[in-house]
């Protein structure tokens, strides 16, 4: 018995499918029919990343060792096969039930490290995967609703929203339905298959929170009611990375029934004229900026006319939760710590007597034992409903006042009742260089120490600096979410003598409210054991000079830049190596500190057009009639080939029209119309002549025939799309030269 | 049947207050010396932050290994992730928690491990682990979400 077996009746046929494809795909690669990048796209395209080292190098402190896997098979440029990865799983507005935990819980046990790690776009990450279990692992998330599907690569990432919405008391709406509608009508669609880069969505119920910070993404919306309706607030073109930009508005209101047609529209004119070569610059903040906002308005626009209607537009699931328990207040007797985490991890939710409760998870990190305990404790005072946060931790919603001790005494009692949540101890990290390729240095050693450190002093804090939001990533590329916090760090390396320094730079001014409302600025690089001081210098110089109800932004602005690194530039200077060499290492890692293992990045994907993909398909359903052939199926192995011809000349014919149907008789005659002076006609002939004349017997000759012509009129396709995609940038360079 | 994937746990009985993070340098001499025989050791990670958690993490491509903590009790666990026999998973945990009572003083409970399955399809019964591992073996009462595990005592 499989898994495959065990849960087929779970696992929804479409999904199902989809596994069995990659899984498919995984084999193909491992016979060499898959180019290493295409086969790279694929996996990221279901969630499976890279990790440090995978390329078979590592730094050991003393000499870079070569890592002898056992296979020299890669999975990807400078991948090596066998290199443990990450397995990154979406978490739409990051809802999720108790059933959903458990799955996950036997996951990470099972393929994993035994650790559910919660990221800053709500999903969660595994790390130390191996290639070959993650079909397995997907199917038994699937079995309980949960896709890796587009987790990473070039496309829509997770959606993302307030974990308070539905509870919040300063919402214009509960914007979750809107949120899952969104995130599954983009999930796969046709359209978004073609871009540049990665397009991350947001939400938020209001504008002056932090909630769905959706400034800093490419898609962001607000929820608000104008003349009674309910509509968004919509902003395009934001994104962090190293250079951050806000995102502008595209519409002050739109109707909710236009959202997600907008969003294909967006997706379409992102498609068609987003970058693909310079990834740096692939980003939709790009294109908007290039085209200016009112320009890229009136493409959207001018697009949407264009849509064939779609009924899952206005399709917005009911996702009303229920509470369990009847609304009580807390009138009951405290626990010792009770009042100091009632005081920072509960939020009295808009509907008196429940409260939203927020468990800090230190760095994002659960353990298996911990999310299974953690879903009992949903189950007996929350329902069936638990969100993760871009803080890295998880919300327990509609909990009874009343039991709010109790609650608080088992979440002590399994090591998850710390207070400070939302405060400077809930501090947030990349993985920096502990797994991520492009990590330069430790941002969660650093989190780490800070969070000891902090919480020796955090109750004789002045209340101004406990409410601070520290956030930091292990390198420019704003993983962390250092630009929208009040303190930022990113981590940087710097030369003293003939040794490399961590270091990280030290960013202030950044707005965690108003949607992530301002990004800060650097104002200098202080080496990463000095930044504790720097903190500390930080914030008692904010409690001394702070004037009024002044705000940390304020207090910034006041004293300006140059002051402000004025504070810290003592802090900046290292010690010789002979001096002093733990400056030389990093938190966390006794190594003396090197750049040597930072390796290529997978977070911008490969650049694989959507047609390399339609024609990966149809090469995968050819082996498939393969497959067929040898077990004597010859009919399925004939139906197989000929879709196969079918799957690629549909790619090429969705190049031009983007609402090609899928039926045969469409699909051959516009292929024959718009290619035949493309194609190679001896090629052609092959689609044609299997589409017109359908063999009424099937033999083993005949079939395998087919499956010969089938490969040749791929190859075709592809010497086609070469044609095609020269047509495509000239087009494309055109408009935007216009 | 694919039965290769046991995990083993050996307890500490002293340095059970000992930082845990004291052990990533260790670790990082072992990946130094590639010192763990029929082992690739590749990383450490540092999860000391968490609550009876796996503490500090040792990755090799054919096993993970981890000062754990789980259940509030410090332990090496040894978890295969390559093809093996039992006999060999426990020789092979056996083997690195001689080398850390070796280099480092740890003392281990010589006459009681606990033995898991870390595969919740296909399992073992307690006859099959108590052939493989020479001792008396009991069944742990566990929460049955939990991987299959055993006690396993010998004289």
């Amino acid at each position: 018995m499989t898994w495959k077996e065990q849960l087929a009746a779970k696992i929804p046929p479409e999904l199902g499918r989809e596994i069995d494809i990659y899984e498919t795909q995984i084999e193909l690669r491992k016979l060499g029919k898959i180019d290493e990048k295409l086969f790279a796209e694929t996996r990221l395209r279901r969630g499976a990343y890279g990790q440090r080292y995978d390329n078979g190098q590592r730094f050991d402190g003393f000499q870079t060792q070569h890592l002898k896997y056992p296979h020299a098979l890669t999975k990807g440029p400078d991948t090596m096969w066998d290199a443990p990865g990450m397995q990154r799983i979406k978490i739409p507005f990051g809802g999720l039930n108790p059933k959903q935990l458990e799955a996950l819980a036997d996951v990470a046990e099972e393929y994993s490290d035994g650790i559910l790690h919660i990221t800053t776009r709500q999903d969660f990450q595994l790390h130390f995967v191996h290639i070959e279990d993650t079909p397995t692992l997907m199917r038994r998330l699937a079995a309980v609703g949960i896709t890796t599907r587009e987790a990473c690569g070039n496309s829509v990432r997770n959606v993302t929203a307030c974990p308070l919405a539905g509870v919040c008391q300063t919402e214009a709406f509960d914007v979750t339905p809107y949120a899952k509608a969104l995130a599954y009508f983009l999930l796969g669609h046709p359209d978004v298959q073609d871009f540049g880069r990665k397009f991350k969505p947001a939400f938020s119920g209001c504008e002056h929170e932090a909630c769905g910070l959706v400034y800093m993404h490419d898609l962001g919306a607000v929820a608000k009611i104008q003349d009674g309706k309910r509509g968004f607030k919509v902003f395009v073109g934001g994104g962090l990375g190293a250079v951050p930009y806000q995102a502008k508005v595209l519409a002050d209101f739109l109707p909710v029934e236009e959202l997600l047609p907008t969003a294909q529209a967006i997706a379409r004119v992102f498609a068609r004229l987003g970058e693909k070569q310079n990834r740096a610059r692939a980003r939709i903040k790009f294109l908007v900026d290039k085209l200016g906002i009112e320009e890229f308005k009136r493409l959207v626009a001018e697009e949407r006319k264009t849509l064939p209607h779609d009924p899952r537009w206005t399709q917005f699931p009911a996702v009303a939760e229920k509470p369990l328990k009847p609304a009580s207040s807390l009138n009951c007797d405290r626990p010792e710590g009770f009042n100091a985490w009632l005081e920072t991890n509960v939020y009295h939710q808009r509907q008196p007597g429940y409260a939203a409760v927020t468990v800090a998870c230190p760095l994002g990190d659960i353990t298996s034992t911990q999310a299974r305990q953690l879903a009992d404790l949903v189950r007996e005072y929350s329902g069936d409903n638990v969100r993760t946060t871009v803080e890295q931790n998880l919300v327990f919603r509609w909990v009874s006042e009343a039991e709010l001790p109790e609650l608080y005494e088992k979440l002590k009692a399994i090591g998850l009742g710390a207070h400070g949540a939302g405060t400077i101890l809930d501090v947030t990290a990349c993985p920096g260089t502990d797994t991520c390729k492009l990590g330069i240095a430790s941002s969660r050693g650093l989190g780490r120490e800070l969070r000891e450190r902090l919480a020796g002093k955090f109750f004789t804090m002045d209340a101004a600096v406990k409410g601070l939001r520290i956030k930091m990533s292990g390198c420019f590329n704003s993983c962390g979410q250092h630009h929208v916090s009040d303190i930022g760090f990113y981590g940087n390396s710097r030369t003293i003598g003939n040794h490399k320094v961590p270091h990280f730079q030290v960013l202030l001014g950044g707005k965690w409210r108003d949607n992530g409302g301002s990004y800060g600025l650097a104002i200098g690089s202080v080496p990463s054991k000095r930044v504790p001081d720097v903190v500390e210098r930080i914030t008692e110089r904010f409690v001394k000079e702070r004037q009024g109800n002044e705000t940390f932004q304020d207090f910034y602005a006041r004293i300006g830049k140059a002051e402000s690194r004025k504070m810290i530039e003592d802090l900046m200077v290292v010690p010789p190596y002979e001096k002093d060499p733990t400056f030389y290492s990093d938190w966390g890692d006794p190594r003396e500190f090197s750049m040597g293992d930072i390796g290529t990045g997978e977070c911008a994907g490969e650049i694989v057009s959507a047609l390399q993909f339609e024609l990966s398909a149809a090469e995968r359903m050819n082996f498939e009639a393969q497959l067929a052939h040898e077990v004597g199926h010859f009919a399925k192995a004939d139906e197989l080939a000929y879709g196969a011809m079918r799957q690629a000349a549909r790619g090429l014919v969705h190049e031009q029209w983007l609402d090609v149907p899928a039926d045969p008789a469409t699909v051959v005659r516009e292929f024959k119309t718009r290619f035949a002076p493309l194609f190679q006609p001896s090629l052609a002939a092959y689609l044609f002549r299997r589409h017109e004349y359908p063999p009424s017997t099937h033999t083993a000759e005949s079939a395998h025939r087919l499956i010969e012509e089938a490969q040749l009129f791929i190859e075709g396709a592809h010497t086609c799309g070469d044609k095609l995609q020269q047509q495509k940038a000239a087009e494309r360079a055109a408009v935007l030269k216009k | 049947m694919d039965l290769h994937k046991f995990g083993v746990k050996l307890f500490f009985v002293n340095q059970q207050d000992r930082e845990l993070t004291e052990f990533i340098p260790v670790f990082h001499g072992w990946i130094q010396r590639q010192a763990l025989a029929g082992h690739l050791l590749i990383d450490v990670h540092d999860y000391s932050h968490v609550h009876h958690g796996p503490g500090i993490l040792l990755v090799a491509h054919e096993a993970n290994l981890s000062i754990d903590e789980a259940e509030g009790r410090r332990g090496l666990v040894y978890i295969r992730k390559q093809p093996a026999r039992l006999r060999d998973v426990v020789e092979a945990a056996q083997q690195a928690a001689k080398q850390l009572s070796d280099e480092q003083g740890v003392q281990f409970n010589d006459g009681q491990f606990e033995v898991f399955v870390n595969d919740r399809l296909h399992h073992p019964g307690a006859t099959e682990i108590a052939e493989s591992t020479g001792g008396e073996v009991v069944p742990k009462s566990t929460d049955p979400r939990e991987r299959l595990a055993f006690v396993v005592k010998r004289g």
